[in-house]
């Protein structure tokens, strides 16, 4: 009996596909696995291949032709066998992308039929098949679960997608002891103490694989710490005009959004970058970047690491813009949605611990950026003003500067003309 | 779960007829199940022009005093030559994610991290195929592949130091106009080739362990076709 050959989908979105080359002509005899024509989608060519043995017959598109996905391009036709009309074109929907893996290479004794009918993601190594809708095996595949371990109850003991969400709503609750961790390797429970000692309940410790973001970060980190001479610069910074100033802004942004403390601070940095150069540089091997630009990388802890995204031009942007982009930008990066053009290319950065009541800390700095700035928690602290004690809004900046790039003095002068503008904030209208 | 491991080899300067039979035959073994893992070779070739299977024979303004080969990846004309970092991934997407756009757009996203980790922003430019510095500028690397049973071949080609000017004899990936850039260029003057080499290799391959999730395991090539007689898993 013959066999349709379908312009396929090897992409959820790909919608058609530009035949570009044929490989084999009408009235050739082909076998199983051998490729009948190439096709072009975007910047990717793949290979159409035969899914029964017999000639190709009814060749119905020609080079160059494009051919929407799920229409009939040609028909294999068994030796001697006669194929009467045309059939209909698109007389199926296209195969999911999962299940032309299963028809890898020929299968013994399965040379001959309609194999193109029923797609099938069991590969060869699967030797008890396991009944699934094709569906259900495209999630199982997709999910990483093995069919084998779920309960079907479908006809024939069958697994539905309802299974298998079923099975893996179960999974999740199980494997998850910590929210938000990844699931623990736990090693086997310890042996029944023999005297009276202080047990906690539980493993002695969790083994937690390294995922692919601390591992990048590992790399990524070693290269700045190790390799790049730190030096640690720390003022104290009133910030209780910056707050007046902020929130007199917050009041006539009303529901426009709101001003933090982080993007004050962020704008402040950009502003004294542009009068210190030599601190908005990259270290280079051989050369040293000074950036006419500042763009801010901005600290932001996600749930399994942190990553810096960046406000570009931050010097030449309004408090309220900033204010905008900064919320945007984190939210981007805790749902994961940050495109590596939005992390990548700053040339200064800033990380606030303020939220978390830290009182000041040091940051590693950002290669090839050659300075970066720790904020702490915002405190009321008795200062002396004018004689007289008056408890102050104050917060600790630590700057953390490459000495193959900044002196004591360079990075002392830039702290002082930020904290200039920020106890001052009007000259930043300088 | 283990992480999947993507045998990385350094081949150094390649012919490119050699290096075509080389991945094809990978490929192939890929597919037949007789390699357990990916792979990825990084290499150079001798000057030489590829045209894709899109390719319009216009692109190909100068073809004087070079080898012209005609091939099955996707993609128009393009230029290969030494300083230009060339890497086939033979992969096997079931392994990973049957969807031949998700290949190309990781592809892209592996080389744009590869990019930043040197220093070079860079991004897509939509709805091109490939990848510029930032702000859809000048390309830097160029993308073009093959897929048969869900296995990759062919892939993508970095300038790192290549000689800028061989691509005046072609129009590069069809796109007229398009400003052809390398790693030297963007990075200016004063780190030596062999630095930006290293450099770029290192990163590409930490690209691909990011954007891909796999574990590079880096061989340096004794005698090719060597990785293929590794047996199945």
């Amino acid at each position: 009996m013959a066999t349709n050959v379908y312009m396929e989908a090897l992409s959820p979105t790909m919608e058609e596909g530009r035949v570009v080359k044929w490989h084999k002509r009408e009235g050739d005899a082909v076998k199983t696995g051998d490729t009948l024509a190439e096709v072009e989608t975007d910047k990717a060519v793949m290979d159409l291949v035969a899914r029964a043995d017999g000639v190709l017959r009814q060749v119905s598109a020609t080079e160059g032709q494009t051919i929407p996905v799920g229409n009939v391009v040609a028909v294999i036709a068994a030796p001697g066998e006669t194929v009467g009309a045309a059939p209909a074109a698109a007389p199926r929907p296209a195969a999911p992308p999962g299940a032309v893996s299963g028809q890898r290479g020929p299968a013994p004794g399965d040379g001959s039929g309609e194999r193109g009918a029923v797609p099938s993601v069991a590969t060869p190594a699967d030797a008890t098949r396991v009944k699934a809708s094709p569906l259900a095996r495209r999630i199982a595949k997709e999910a990483g679960v093995d069919l084998k371990l779920v309960t079907g109850t479908g006809p024939g003991g069958r697994v539905t997608k309802r299974d298998l969400e079923t099975a893996r709503r179960g999974v999740q609750v199980e494997a998850r002891p910590t929210a938000g961790q990844p699931t623990p390797q736990r090693e086997v429970p310890l042996p029944a103490p023999r005297s009276q000692e202080i047990v906690s309940e539980g493993p002695a410790y969790d083994d937690v694989p390294l995922t692919q973001i601390r591992k990048t970060i590992a790399k990524r980190l070693v290269t700045s710490l190790g390799p790049i001479p730190h030096f640690f610069l720390t003022t104290e910074v009133d910030m209780e005009r910056a707050a007046e100033a902020r929130d007199a802004l917050n009041k006539q942004l009303g529901d426009q959004g709101k001003v933090s403390f982080n993007d004050v601070i962020i704008k402040a940095t950009a502003l004294a970058l542009v009068k210190h150069r030599a601190c908005n540089a990259w270290f280079q091997e051989g050369h040293i970047r000074y950036w006419n630009e500042v763009h801010i990388g901005m600290a932001v802890a996600i749930e399994d690491g942190l990553i810096t995204p960046v406000i570009w031009n931050a010097d030449r942007k309004s408090l309220a813009l900033i204010g905008r982009e900064a919320k945007e930008l984190a939210e981007k990066a805790r749902s994961r949605r940050l495109q590596p053009a939005e992390y990548t290319g700053s040339t200064f950065s800033v990380s606030n611990l303020g939220m978390f009541e830290i009182d000041q800390f040091t940051a590693v700095i950002n290669p090839p950026e050659v300075g970066i700035l720790a904020i702490g928690s915002i405190v009321q602290r008795p200062v002396v003003m004018d004689g007289q004690l008056a408890p102050r809004r104050r917060v600790r900046i630590t700057m953390s500067c490459d000495h193959r790039v900044i002196d004591g003095a360079t990075g002392a002068a830039f702290l002082k003309t930020l904290k200039q503008m920020l106890e001052n904030p009007l000259a930043m209208l300088l | 779960m283990t992480t999947r491991v993507l045998e990385v080899v350094r081949a150094g300067l390649v012919p490119y007829a050699e290096g075509l039979a080389w991945q094809r035959s990978l490929a192939q073994a890929r597919i037949d199940r007789q390699l357990a893992n990916d792979l990825l070779l990084l290499l150079e070739h001798p000057p030489v022009v590829t045209l894709g299977r899109n390719s319009r024979a216009a692109h190909l303004l100068s073809p004087v005093g070079l080898d012209v080969f005609e091939i099955e990846r996707g993609g128009d004309v393009t230029f290969h030559g030494p300083g230009q970092l060339v890497g086939y991934p033979i992969l096997d997407l079931t392994g990973h994610k049957p969807d031949l756009h998700w290949y190309l757009r990781t592809l892209e996203e592996a080389l744009v991290t590869a990019l930043a980790e040197i220093g070079i922003p860079a991004g897509r430019n939509p709805p091109y195929t490939g990848v510029w510095t930032r702000g859809g500028g000048r390309k830097i690397a160029s993308i073009g592949i093959h897929v048969k049973q869900w296995v990759t071949w062919h892939g993508f080609a970095l300038n790192v130091t290549t000689d800028l000017a061989q691509f005046e004899r072609i129009v590069p990936c069809g796109i007229p106009g398009v400003e052809m850039t390398s790693v030297q260029r963007e990075m200016g003057e004063g780190r030596g080739e062999r630095d930006l080499w290293n450099a770029a290799l290192t990163s590409v391959i930490h690209g691909f362990e990011t954007a891909f999730g796999v574990e590079a395991t880096v061989h340096d090539e004794v005698s090719r076709g060597a990785a293929a007689s590794h047996p199945g898993a």
